[in-house]
């Protein structure tokens, strides 16, 4: 593992290696489960220090604990949100808001969107999703076999954003390509997708300024904030965040929760007989493959818990960590449809929860219900194995299924 | 049962609701509607379910912690 310099206010004692993209079960491992292989940080320090966590290679804070992580998610004035790395790693003029804004600036922002991805709003958009969901499946039920990302996941978290932006379904094998250049490409095809999307976007704006419809970038363009209208560069920022952080998430939520089904055919079977587990099960799920890392920066020098840090520093709350923290969650690697109490960081916590939870709940349960309903007791398919990885988004490729 | 509301603690999550639709009503914004709740017979189990689940701890089972 590569070790950068030790900044001087870090105590040896607190730095650990640990990197989210290459210690053990960190990179594309067959078969493998990195939610569980992370594990072993917390016999460490509750907070330390990584000098090789970060996305440039650079160093982080790693807040091993749920109740420390939201401590500092929720306290945006010393943990700031605006990172920079998305303008600093993209050369892009858009600001990715409200993600890397802070109150009070944010709270303009998210009063604004909260109610276009309301609970009522999701339930709105529930038949079109479910419509979709069963579409999917009946395409390759027949076969006996799928491939869960590209034949399922990714079609449909697309297909639900494309209704969600108001876009002809037509685009979607176009928007298709996008993302999985997005998501799996080289450094390079990823921020040329990036701009691809964010020029996608940049046009709809124009477009939709000729031609208001009732769409997503439609209301951006009626909407106000601070008694002002949203600047170009906010409405891009917008869409591209929306893009990016409804796309990947929920196609590997998916993805993770049938690799679990497929492997423990208990549950399958439990989830098959009793449709009003599934709900539960969903956020049980959710807690156990949890999928990205929120990053804050650190505004003043500050002391937390005895831990010295300064500002500038990245403190990094992996919410895969936080679910399976033991003193939190007894027995944390064992996935309990029953578990009360089950608190979990999944999507994060403070005033940037993520916004499109409720929409990401929904398309998790849709999919799991039409999945079940229309597809027989399923199992990984001999001979294939499923590729996991770990790294700020966590992921899955490669699950084939069989059902034959 | 009596189910004690916090509101100024909710960060409209939604877990409450998505376990237990019928207890716990919300506004449009995604937030729980303030006051408390009297839970109907044959709806505690959910009701505790979904109060668990509020990770800001806006929702207190009456009688208990
Ligand atoms: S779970 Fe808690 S935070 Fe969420 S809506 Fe319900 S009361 Fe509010």
């Amino acid at each position: 593992m590569t070790r950068n310099a030790v900044p001087e206010h870090v105590p040896q004692n607190l730095v650990r290696d640990f990197s989210i993209y290459t210690s053990p079960g960190m990179e594309r491992t067959p078969n493998g489960c990195p939610h569980a292989a992370m594990g072993y940080v917390h016999n460490f320090p509750p907070i330390f220090y990584s000098p090789s966590n970060a996305f440039d290679g650079g160093g982080t804070w790693v807040v091993t604990r749920a109740e420390d992580q939201r401590r500092i998610l929720g306290d945006p004035a010393t943990f700031s949100s605006r990172r920079g790395h998305f303008e600093k790693s993209m050369g892009e003029e858009f600001v990715i808001v409200p993600l890397e804004s802070d109150p009070p600036a944010h709270t303009f922002y998210r009063t604004l969107l909260n109610p276009l991805l309301s609970p009522k709003r999701v339930e709105a958009m529930e038949a079109g999703a479910r419509e979709r969901a069963v579409r999917l499946i009946e395409a390759f039920k027949a076969k006996g076999s799928c491939e869960v990302m590209n034949d399922f996941a990714y079609p449909f978290a697309v297909g639900v954003f494309l209704q969600f932006l108001g876009i002809d379904e037509s685009r979607r094998p176009e928007f298709l390509g996008w993302a999985d250049e997005l998501l799996h490409g080289t450094n390079e095809q990823r921020q040329a997708a990036m701009k691809i999307v964010a020029g996608f976007i940049r046009d709809l704006v124009e477009q939709r300024k000729g031609e208001p419809t009732d769409d997503f970038i439609s209301f951006l363009l009626k909407a106000s904030v601070e008694g002002r209208a949203l600047t170009d560069p906010e409405m891009v920022g917008m869409g591209v965040l929306m893009f990016v952080g409804g796309l990947d998430t929920v196609a590997m939520a998916i993805g993770f929760d049938l690799y679990h089904l497929a492997r423990e055919q208990k549950d399958q079977a439990r989830l098959r007989a009793d449709h009003d587990i599934i709900r539960p099960a969903v956020e049980e799920l959710f807690r156990a493959y949890a999928t990205i890392t929120p990053l804050r920066r650190v505004t003043q020098d500050t002391v937390f818990d005895g831990v010295p840090m300064k500002k500038g520093d990245v403190v990094s709350c992996p919410t895969m960590i936080a679910n399976r923290d033991p003193s939190e969650f007894p027995e944390p690697d064992r996935i309990d449809f029953d578990r009360e109490n089950n608190r979990h960081t999944t999507f994060a916590y403070g005033p940037h929860r993520c916004i499109g939870s409720h929409l990401a709940r929904r398309e998790l349960i849709i999919g799991l219900e039409e999945f079940l309903n229309r597809i027989p007791t399923f199992r990984l398919k001999p001979g294939e194995a499923p590729i996991t990885y770990g790294g700020y988004v966590f992921g899955v490729e490669n699950l084939v299924l069989d059902w034959t | 049962m009596k189910i004690k509301v916090d509101f100024k603690k909710c960060q409209g999550n939604a877990r409450c609701w998505s376990l237990a639709p019928d207890v716990y009503k919300l506004d449009d914004s995604g937030y729980i509607l303030d006051g408390d709740i009297e839970v109907l017979p044959g709806q505690e189990a959910v009701a505790r379910r979904g109060a668990r689940a509020c990770p800001e701890r806006a929702l207190t089972v009456e009688g208990e912690d």
